[in-house]
């Protein structure tokens, strides 16, 4: 009977933890990046501008009709065979730009959806007092879309986090290549996994808690 | 982790904008998995294993400063092709398709394939019992190839991993493994697996490392074949070999 | 002076109206009844530009439009000339009761945050609100709600504001006091148009009393004639109705 080594994993702790910044750095930085890209396509969808339109739609089709992986693997390997200076992006960049495009895809679709479920009599009483387009998405439409998209999008970012374990196909160590490779060192891959799926497992319950805190906020005003 | 440093990275994630690789001429950057005791393997974060040794043995000997990527093996090959890394020292064994492609240094490893069981199984004897059986190989290893290439390979149900193929049959997932001799020897002898080496090896394997094949990376391989003829006929391979092995591996 | 001249509007083939006319002094208080469906929210909402007219003019103090080529220049400036009171009170829903009346104040006219809510606090004052101004709209009753609504009207300082059936969505509890404070501004002499089933507010407050039937206007007066002596037999036979429901 395989006992659990407690004192192996206890000694690997501090080790895989010293990997989590890079997974958290990576998923913060796509996160951000996303956001920003999802909510001009949205903005771009929801406008219907000519041309930007068809191509916004494009985007979102191909990224998410394609698996992450065969994206990175596509534009980390594939595309720099043909496009040489595009070598010189890293792995690391890789993976963000990856995740970036990835979930921005999804991403936009939920923003879209909750800009266009904002009320039209919202869109409406502030175009009354005078507001124009950009005022209104700005000061009326999106913070009331956020707090419908805040849920789903806050979903996005953990499945982001966990996706970041495919940077080590792209050659960088973060929190699961450093498993990975500490477990074929030991042999000892119950231990060495169920030490990662704890990580990822307190980071992700971290987000939770604060996700709730994030919706108790956006939703005070509509507590009768 | 900083906010300035999440906005840095998200800004070039947005723009695309380029970083400048180390891509110095003397430094040799070689590809391994990290993931293949014991020749690459990390422990308490440090990488280690008889590839490790050998890489760095050969920079002493050429002056080149070794510069080691870890990625999962799926991703190696990518990386070499793509100009990210310059060898792969990985146990890449020389088959006709690979040598079409790379150009290859002498071999530095003579080995065989060899099949592995959980222990007390005493159905597989060896390869020729392989038939109606689950398999397991690393997914893009020349086992697989080996595998297919015996008469009887339609009866056998081949299973690729990315890692862990020696977990899955200590499990029972899979009914045997294939790879080579002496890392399996090493696997049984090391770790706490309960597996067993099935009859003896049935191919003889050379493995070497991979450069590509162009002028650049013909050059790199002429510089790192002198290297390791040098280590070969001063003792040094054999001592790395005697190190993790407990044997010569590194002649045929 | 507020003037429309010929404005018309269509959706696809079907006119709503053609060619209406109707021209209002400052400070005068004008009615709009008729059945449902005749084009008389359509109209209002033409006022404000949240429909576009397919032709005519529109006229609100120094500023006269060709409505159907209007530029973005032209439509905001319309906009903050009038201000408009929506059936469903549509509220900023994000925003305190106090942040709805301001929030025009900051981000249109360019009023400093604490000019606005000294303003704000004046006008939630006025429509007796005061101790509301960080409840949000969820919160708040249809009645309290509407009376925002008004509230934000009266911060744009507009030359007219425009009631879309103010009180029907409302439950009977709260149609009173909103009425009360139309009234209210009714005696300040804000300049006003309103549609509105509500005859007797009609009778009371009107300067003038027009009638709309098929998208076309059919007779107009003071409300002492329209209500006593209707002219057109189709005003006789909706004040018939109206009456018999609800007499004044």
């Amino acid at each position: 009977m395989h006992v659990l080594d407690l004192d192996y994993m206890l000694g690997l702790l501090p080790i895989l933890l010293g990997y989590l910044p890079l997974t958290l750095e990576m998923a913060g930085a796509g996160m951000v990046a996303a956001l920003v890209l999802a909510c001009l396509l949205a903005v771009v969808r929801v406008q219907r501008m000519p041309g930007l339109n068809a191509l916004a739609m494009l985007f979102i089709s191909f990224f998410r009709g394609t698996p992450l992986l065969v994206q990175l693997f596509l534009f980390y390997y594939g595309l720099p065979q043909i496009l040489t200076f595009l070598v010189a992006i890293n792995g690391i960049t890789a993976t963000i730009l990856g995740l970036t495009l990835h979930f921005s895809a999804y991403m936009a679709e939920s923003i879209r959806a909750a800009i266009v479920g904002v009320d039209r009599s919202q869109t409406e009483a502030a175009l009354s007092i005078g507001m124009t387009q950009g005022q209104l998405m700005r000061r009326i439409v999106l913070p009331q879309a956020t707090r419908v998209a805040t849920p789903t999008l806050m979903n996005y970012f953990i499945d982001m986090i966990k996706a970041t374990s495919l940077a080590f196909t792209l050659g960088v160590t973060e929190l699961m290549g450093a498993t990975q490779k500490e477990a074929a060192g030991s042999f000892l891959y119950f231990e060495a996994f169920l030490l990662a799926a704890i990580i990822y497992w307190v980071v992700v319950e971290i987000l939770s808690w604060l996700q709730r805190r994030l919706e108790k906020r956006l939703n005070r005003a509509y507590q009768r | 982790m900083t906010l300035s440093q999440i906005a840095k990275h998200a800004l070039t994630g947005l723009a695309l904008s380029a970083v400048a690789v180390t891509a110095h001429a003397d430094t040799l950057r070689v590809g391994m998995s990290g993931g293949y005791y014991p020749f690459t393997f990390v422990e308490q974060d440090e990488l280690k294993g008889f590839e490790v040794d050998v890489m760095n043995a050969v920079g002493e000997q050429t002056g080149d400063e070794i510069e080691f990527v870890t990625a999962s093996f799926s991703g190696l090959a990518g990386m070499l092709d793509s100009g990210r890394i310059d060898t792969i020292a990985n146990q890449i064994t020389i088959t006709p398709e690979r040598k079409a492609k790379y150009a290859f240094t002498k071999p530095y490893v003579y080995d065989g394939a060899q099949v592995v069981v959980r222990k007390g199984n005493d159905d597989i004897q060896g390869v020729e019992d392989l038939k109606g059986k689950t398999v397991a190989v690393n997914l893009g290893s020349n086992y697989e190839q080996l595998l297919r290439e015996l008469p009887y390979a339609d009866e056998i149900d081949i299973k690729t991993y990315d890692s862990n193929i020696e977990q899955d049959v200590a499990l029972g997932r899979a009914d045997a493994f294939v790879m080579d001799r002496v890392s399996a020897t090493q696997v049984i002898k090391d770790k706490p697996l309960p597996l067993a080496l099935a009859g003896q090896p049935f191919s003889r394997i050379e493995n070497a490392l991979p450069f590509r094949d162009n002028e650049d990376g013909r050059a790199l391989r002429d510089r790192v074949d002198d290297a390791l003829a040098d280590l070969r006929e001063n003792g040094t391979l054999t001592q790395i070999s005697e190190k993790w092995f407990g044997t010569d591996i590194t002649t045929p | 002076m507020i003037a429309l001249n010929g404005i018309t509007k269509r959706f696809g083939a079907h006119t709503v109206f053609e060619n209406i006319d109707l021209t209002l002094e400052q400070g005068e208080i004008i009615v709009v009844i008729g059945p449902s469906g005749t084009g008389k929210s359509t109209l209002l909402r033409c006022i404000n530009y949240l429909e576009t007219p397919d032709a005519g003019r529109l006229t609100v103090g120094n500023l006269s439009l060709d409505a159907k080529h209007a530029t973005r220049r032209e439509i905001l400036a319309l906009r903050r000339r009038t201000a408009f009171v929506f059936q469903n009170y549509a509220l900023f829903s994000n925003k305190t009761a106090l942040d709805n009346i301001c929030e025009g104040m900051i981000v249109v006219d360019g009023l400093s945050k604490a000019e606005a809510h000294a303003r704000g606090r004046e006008i939630l004052e006025r429509i007796g609100l005061a101790d509301k101004a960080n409840a949000y709209p969820a919160s708040l009753s249809g009645g309290q709600q509407q009376r925002v609504g008004i509230g934000r009207a009266m911060a744009a300082k507009a030359e007219v504001i425009l009631f879309d059936e103010p009180t029907s969505a409302l439950d009977p509890e709260w149609v009173d006091e909103v009425l009360a404070l139309m009234k209210h501004l009714a005696l300040e002499r804000q300049t006003m148009i309103v549609v509105s089933h509500e005859m007797q507010f009609a009778r009371e407050v009107a300067d003038r009393v027009v009638f709309m039937d098929e998208g076309r206007i059919i007779e107009q007066g003071p409300p002492d004639e329209l209500f006593t002596n209707p002219q057109d037999e189709r005003t006789q036979r909706f004040l018939r109705k109206v009456l018999a429901n609800n007499p004044i």
